[in-house]
């Protein structure tokens, strides 16, 4: 009967309707691009690929000073290294797929990758693409594999991971007299352990060094209840919203939360605005928690009120705006550290040795040659960004590291470490390629403009210093998500 | 009307439609086509049929 209707009609009216199937099908499979119907697509980038026409979906890397794009390959050659990842909606999980070739020295044996979770403190959930101390060290002590769980230990103690474990929580390891925190270390594993109560007596502490961007500590709260009031200073230098947020963490687990809004009445005036909040709990479970302050880097804490005094920086601190001699105190057996200013160049002396801050924007790395685990940090000038994998505090009394230590980039393989606990899964090899597979979750991760924002970390890579690069071949993005018929069943269900 | 020029004319409406609806899925859904297709491309064969439309005019 179409064939009959056809063979009526003059060749313009067939030629028109062959050219309008041709559009139809090319909306149509737009739209099914767009929509993602049955919620799963792959998105990929090959390189080299001369062929391809549009922008793609991973577009990146930057900054451009730390990658090298004139090869084949791009190399990075510095850390961190950026890339987005456009969707045409929302996605709840992606697979990424990596391919590179390690052209790193010894100096760098870590290599990250991760989703930025929150913009403001720009937080990134990074898993291990590779650690080459764990594949060092697991082919070397008594390895045992559970899932993607690794466990290492010196001597083989432990038949399973499950008798360590145990053991563990009993703090009866074996080969651990002075006690099981002692001798663990761990890789993105989360292994709580009870931190003992400290022996003294606890007073309120006043912090009135200001200290700038977002920060993040533990407090020890050795009975039920736990005062903080901070003061902040939004300085209004950028045209951007500074919203503050404080939240409360005891194991991962979120346990308060005050947000501060922020109007924006005063973009780029560099008119400073006073905020304040307090949170308090009078019902805690005695023990370690952790609190995040999440401020941009226009906000600067001014005073921090805490009614305890066990007080420890985690990881980083930026002290701002306190003149004369400024002392910290820190665990770990290293310090980076930043000049944010020319007039920050100084000495610092750290552990006792005089270390030259000399230039400004790079980032400097000095060791410690003690064993004391308390080191003094002391420096004239402000406006430094001060980190390492340990705490950091203002006085001896509040530096406490309720954490185990951790299999990073600084991890040095002493004999007091017996176990090593990892959620780790070494690279798969392809001649001179390497691939590995990490899983991120997308449903609470930031996305700007249909992009999520991934970074690729090698700790310690700086282009300046020639440590090495890694090669980029491929980055396969398998994205899943809901489906157009779970939106449609979730609509019926909300009306 | 030869069918030739008849053609090319059909092909640049097609194209011109084309052209128009990538536009405005971009402008509504910003890198909906980008992403998979350079529309210069397009441009490009948009400009070739308008302009082989004109020369078979003359």
């Amino acid at each position: 009967m179409f064939k009959t209707f056809l063979t009526k009609r003059p060749f313009l009216f067939k030629f028109r309707l062959f050219l309008g199937l041709i559009l139809l099908v090319f909306i149509l499979v737009f739209l099914y691009l767009k929509i993602v119907p049955f919620g799963q697509i792959t998105y990929e980038r090959v390189w080299p690929n001369v062929t391809r026409s549009g922008k793609g979906f991973i577009l990146g890397f930057t900054p451009a000073e730390r990658v090298d794009l004139n090869g084949t390959y791009p190399k990075l050659s510095g850390d961190p290294v950026y890339f987005s990842l456009f969707t045409p909606r929302t996605f709840d999980h992606v697979k990424m797929t990596i391919t590179y070739r390690d052209n790193l020295s010894t100096a760098t044996p870590v290599i990250e990758a991760g989703v930025l979770k929150d913009k403001i403190a720009r937080n990134y959930d990074l898993s291990p693409v590779s650690n080459k101390i764990l594949d060092y060290l697991g082919a070397r002590w008594t390895k045992i594999r559970n899932g993607q769980t690794v466990f290492l230990q010196v001597t083989k103690n432990y038949d399973t991971l499950s008798d360590f474990l145990s053991a563990f929580k009993d703090n009866k390891l074996k080969d651990c007299p002075n006690g099981s925190a002692t001798c663990v270390a761990v890789y993105n594993y989360p292994l709580n352990f009870d931190y003992p109560a400290p022996v003294a007596r606890d007073t309120a502490l006043i912090l009135d060094k200001p200290l700038r961007g977002g920060h993040q500590f533990y407090v020890y709260v050795p009975v039920a209840t736990l005062d903080l009031s901070f003061s902040f200073v939004d300085m209004n230098r950028d045209k951007e919203q500074d919203p503050i947020a404080v939240n409360l963490y005891q194991d991962n687990k979120l346990v308060d939360s005050k947000f501060l809004g922020d109007n924006n009445l005063n973009p780029t005036s560099g008119i400073t605005e006073q905020k304040n909040i307090s949170l308090g709990e009078n019902n805690l479970k005695p023990g370690v928690y952790k609190v995040e302050v999440k401020i941009s880097d226009d906000v600067v804490i001014s005073r921090i009120e805490s009614s305890v005094n066990k007080l420890s920086f985690i990881n980083k601190i930026w002290p701002v705006s306190t003149p004369g001699n400024l002392t910290l105190y820190t665990d770990a057996s290293y310090l980076l550290t930043k000049a944010f200013t020319p007039a920050s160049l100084q000495t610092i002396n750290f552990a006792g040795q005089d270390f030259k801050l000399d230039e400004p924007y790079s980032q400097f790395k000095f060791v410690a040659d003690t064993a004391n685990p308390l080191k003094a940090v002391k420096f004239k000038k402000d406006d430094i960004i001060l980190e390492n994998n340990g705490v950091f505090a203002w006085s001896p009394e509040s530096l406490f590291n309720p954490t185990l230590p951790k299999v990073d980039s600084q991890f040095v393989v002493s004999s007091q470490i017996k176990y090593i606990v990892a959620d780790y899964q070494a690279p798969l090899a392809e001649k001179d390629w390497q691939a590995a597979t990490l899983d991120f979750d997308l449903k609470d991760s930031y996305r700007e403009n249909g992009k999520y924002s991934f970074m690729i970390s090698i700790p310690g890579l700086r282009t300046e210093t020639g440590q090495g690069n890694l090669e980029i071949k491929e980055i396969k993005m398998e994205l899943s998500g809901r489906g157009l018929l779970d939106k449609i069943r979730e609509l019926i269900k909300s009306r | 009307m030869s069918q030739s020029r008849l053609i090319i004319r059909e092909i640049f409406y097609f194209l011109s439609l084309l052209l128009a609806l990538f536009i405005i899925l971009e402008i509504i859904w910003p890198n909906i086509i980008l992403a998979y297709f350079n529309l210069n491309w397009l441009l490009v064969l948009w400009l070739i049929s308008g302009l082989s439309l004109l020369i078979k005019k003359h």
